[in-house]
């Protein structure tokens, strides 16, 4: 049932992404229930190569469940999900994950925690070593390699987990409501981490949120899902200049955008 | 570091002092009551026998001990591998665990005089019966130890492709460590029970044998040093495996003095 589903041709949903050729991962006529609870219905984008990409919405929206997904955690109930081409059937080496929660192992240092993928994966470790030790300083927590997570503060622990993500160097970095368990001030400081992280190695990135303002400071494009079952809303491009800093989010340009994203979410929830 | 050293000493500063007054009281009140030392002897009469009766001591010492922690590590290596295939075997999981549960309500020292019939009197009976109480708790928290991994853990694993087999290595066994400690603890405690009541029901040495033997010379000091002897052992093995544990559980921070001075 489930093939003759995934062959039919993908449904063009509202708030489609504009084809330009150059997606890396291609999302169409995704469908997703548990039991009698629809998650998702017939979700289709595409995710450009190097883009940032927000997927806002409210919390239990199904959000957290479509990036597991894509993780290849999860299978959809109908629909596919194609990265470079191919189909995700299970969890792939191109893919980094950061989780809500830092997920470290309480028994590794920091950097036996970044390198904790290349064991898993098999990949030389003394190669490796050196990335994960460049990682650690790009995220400005090199002098803490050898200690353990219970050292570190909430944020020092999800940059060792955004390390790990990016360890074995994959094209594509998926981000679940990584800095919801973090204060406001370190959630500032972890976004614009993030985009110098970003900006240094151009990855793909999907980033699951629902802060309307993170979602604007970060993205290249935001995808707004309403009440469940999740399907697109809207979509916004957002055009401000890189690098951006906090002070972008005092602009009217700025404001202007969060508004639109508001004004789309609110929408839904009137429905 | 030394703030440390500081509050170590003041946790065990308050037992030691109770310990010696209790013993200072027991001391002044048999002398000036007069006991007689067949009913109780006094804390020194008992040092004073250990001192002079150490061979005696130490020859049913060193049996029990060494039965003692054979069973315990049997129990160590067989509780694990029953807590593997209950981790991994839905058929052990679901139909030899519940029995391995309910079977706990049979007090296992009671079947003491059915091993002598089955295996002799000697060491297989009281090795066999230190195994049989030492496994059970070791198998049931090994078992807590595999499973109660966080579910974020094992799908941040599974992400970066982890097998099964690396999971159980890398995952599952660090975070088991803990839980096997704790079962350690309780098994050593009760592999010395088990070792010491085969030894009175029936066997020729053991400290065990020693105090019944000396309860039945109404040798009350004898008896009490025997006694002595064997609760400084036990606790000398609880430290052991404090130590280990403190050293291969080296990322939780040290556990409140509480447990402690339970041995």
């Amino acid at each position: 049932m489930r093939s003759a589903v995934a062959s039919s041709a993908p449904a063009r949903a509202p708030g489609r992404a504009r084809d330009d050729g150059a997606a890396i991962v291609r999302i169409a006529a995704l469908k997703k229930t548990f039991g009698d609870l629809e998650a998702i219905r017939q979700l289709s984008f595409d995710v450009g190569d190097g883009e940032f990409l927000s997927v806002l919405g409210p919390s239990g929206c199904g959000k957290s469940t479509l990036l597991m997904m894509v993780a290849g955690l999860i299978d959809p109930t109908a629909g596919e999900i194609r990265i470079q081409g191919a189909k995700v059937a299970g969890p792939r080496r191109e893919i980094g994950v950061v989780f809500q929660s830092p997920v470290l192992l309480p028994w590794r240092t920091v950097l036996q925690n970044v390198l904790f993928p290349i064991e898993l994966l098999k990949l030389p470790r003394a190669h490796y070593q050196q990335r994960a030790m460049e990682l650690l300083r790009m995220a400005k927590i090199d002098e803490f390699a050898g200690l353990l997570p219970r050292q570190l503060s909430g944020g020092m622990r999800q940059r060792v987990a955004i390390c790990r993500a990016l360890v074995h160097d994959p094209n594509i970095l998926l981000m679940d409501e990584p800095f919801s368990a973090l204060d406001a001030i370190t959630r500032d400081e972890m976004a614009v981490e993030l985009q110098r992280i970003w900006q240094a190695h151009r990855k793909t990135v999907i980033f699951v949120t629902h802060s309307i303002r993170e979602a604007a400071f970060l993205s290249d494009r935001v995808l707004v899902m309403g009440r469940r079952p999740a399907t697109i809303i809207d979509e916004l491009t957002i055009e401000l200049p890189r690098p951006r800093s906090i002070a972008v989010t005092e602009d009217e340009t700025f404001n202007r955008l969060v508004r639109h994203l508001r004004k789309a979410i609110e929408a839904s929830h009137a429905e | 570091m030394r703030n440390n050293v500081g509050k170590y000493a003041a946790t065990i500063a308050w037992p030691v002092l109770v310990t010696t007054l209790i013993l200072l009281a027991w001391e002044i009140s048999v002398r000036a009551l007069g006991v007689r030392s067949i009913i109780l002897p006094s804390p020194s009469a008992v040092i004073e026998t250990m001192a002079e009766r150490r061979d005696l001591l130490l020859t049913h010492l060193w049996p029990s001990l060494y039965l003692t922690v054979l069973g315990f590590l049997l129990s160590v290596v067989g509780g694990i591998v029953v807590a593997v295939l209950i981790t991994y075997s839905a058929i052990v999981r679901k139909g030899f665990y519940p029995v391995i549960v309910v079977s706990q309500v049979i007090p296992k020292i009671s079947i003491a005089p059915l091993f002598i019939v089955w295996f002799g009197t000697g060491t297989v009976s009281s090795l066999l019966l230190a195994f049989l109480v030492a496994f059970f708790p070791m198998t049931i928290n090994a078992a807590m130890g595999f499973e109660s991994i966080d579910e974020d853990i094992h799908r941040m694993a599974r992400t970066f492709m982890g097998s099964r087999w690396q999971i159980f290595w890398k995952i599952r066994m660090p975070n088991a460590l803990p839980y096997i400690f704790g079962g350690m603890k309780i098994s050593i405690t009760l592999a010395i029970i088990g070792v010491i009541v085969s030894e009175f029901v029936a066997s020729q040495e053991g400290i065990g044998y020693l105090i019944k033997l000396a309860g039945s010379l109404l040798d009350t000091p004898l008896m009490l040093a025997a006694i002595v002897a064997l609760s400084i052992s036990g606790l000398a093995l609880y430290g052991i495996i404090a130590a280990a544990e403190s050293w291969a559980v080296y990322w939780q921070p040290p556990p409140e003095a509480v447990g402690v001075g339970g041995g």
